[in-house]
């Protein structure tokens, strides 16, 4: 167990410069301010031009709406209704209600940061200094550890917030700890002592989910990256495209793919904390 | 050339690959018996397919450094 933590938070410190033996996806630089300040990386310009497009997108579709929807508005009910559906069947209802705008914005964020991230320009077009270094402009958005990371951290920071408001502190840590089932007597004694170890042991899985999702995502888009960077390489150089070309299919699935799953996980793991077992809408 | 760390990741690949295939297998068996659930099974099948990738992406990061 030792050695598994101390890799895990080995491979935190050092991810950031995790560069992968020869790295061709195009570096994340920096456009403006310095590595160690606060800098402006090209991957960050994609996820705000992101944000930017949904922003507009839900502007357009909700500028003068009708009881009947129509156009724009149909197509976003039609997602926005699906997807809380969607967690509110993992979730039941009054769960959803409250951390509906984090799962449904996480999902849109991370899906239109993908697809964005195959669109012809990005990755491919940069600016090469004298020496030939050239420092591309846009890079895919989750193709940079920090950005998943981020989002790992704050979904950590909400589920605990979450789970403490749902379950108020005793019934946080009587849900880890508490053993299931009742038990008489001699057994009870022996229950409470195993209960307690695996009480350790979710509390172990409790920090490595961040790392696990942010690393799942990061590896996921960042793998499609390089794979579609060496075939590009392979193409030579007039059919460049066509070895790729079924590799944008499959990045877009894996795109779609890797959004659902993140939030679909988070979803998950916060029914597991605060699942009471009170099933009472059993359908 | 080969390596410990390159085994490693084949071994994880390995392990990976032969996960999803029984889910894969399992969860087709599963919408076939019973077509109405092909929903919840397919949401299953997919948080327990990242659960796989994640062993192996993980163990490909733990190489990697």
């Amino acid at each position: 167990m030792g050695k598994l933590f101390t890799s895990i938070s080995l491979l935190l410190a050092t991810s950031g410069l995790a560069s992968a033996a020869h790295q061709l996806t195009p570096e994340s630089n920096v456009l403006v301010g310095s590595r160690e300040g606060l800098a402006i990386t090209n991957s960050m310009i994609m996820v705000w031009i992101a944000t930017i497009l949904i922003v507009l997108f839900c502007q357009a579709a909700t500028k003068k709406m009708k009881m009947i929807p129509a156009g724009f508005q149909n197509f976003a009910e039609w997602i926005i209704e699906s997807l809380y559906d969607f967690f509110g069947g993992i979730l039941g209802d009054h769960l959803v209600k409250r951390t509906f705008w984090f799962f449904g914005g996480t999902f849109l964020l991370i899906l239109i940061t993908n697809w964005l991230g195959l669109v012809p320009g990005v990755g491919t077009l940069g600016i090469a200094d004298s020496h030939g270094h050239v420092t591309f402009l846009l890079r895919g958005g989750n193709a940079d550890l920090n950005m998943t990371a981020a989002m790992s951290v704050i979904f950590a920071i909400l589920w605990f917030y979450w789970a403490f408001s749902e379950n108020g502190s005793k019934g946080f840590f009587a849900h880890i700890f508490a053993p299931k089932g009742d038990f008489s007597g001699a057994m009870r004694i022996g229950m409470i002592g195993i209960f307690f170890l695996v009480g350790i042991l979710e509390i172990v899985s409790i920090f490595i989910r961040p790392v696990a999702l942010s690393f799942r995502l990061y590896g996921n888009v960042f793998g499609g990256e390089q794979t579609l960077e060496s075939l590009m390489a392979l193409g030579g150089k007039y059919f460049a495209f066509a070895p790729a070309l079924p590799f944008m299919f499959i990045e877009l699935l894996v795109g779609l793919v890797q959004a659902l799953v993140f939030t679909l996980l988070s979803a998950v793991f916060l029914k597991l904390i605060c699942d009471h077992g009170d099933h009472d809408e059993e359908h | 050339m080969f390596t410990s760390k390159v085994l490693f990741v084949a071994l994880a690949a390995l392990g990976g690959a032969l996960g999803i295939g029984f889910l894969g297998g399992k969860a087709a068996e599963a919408t076939g018996r019973n077509p109405g659930a092909a929903g919840p099974i397919l949401t299953l099948s997919i948080i327990l397919a990242a659960l796989i990738e994640g062993i192996f992406i993980l163990s490909a990061f733990a190489v990697s450094l």
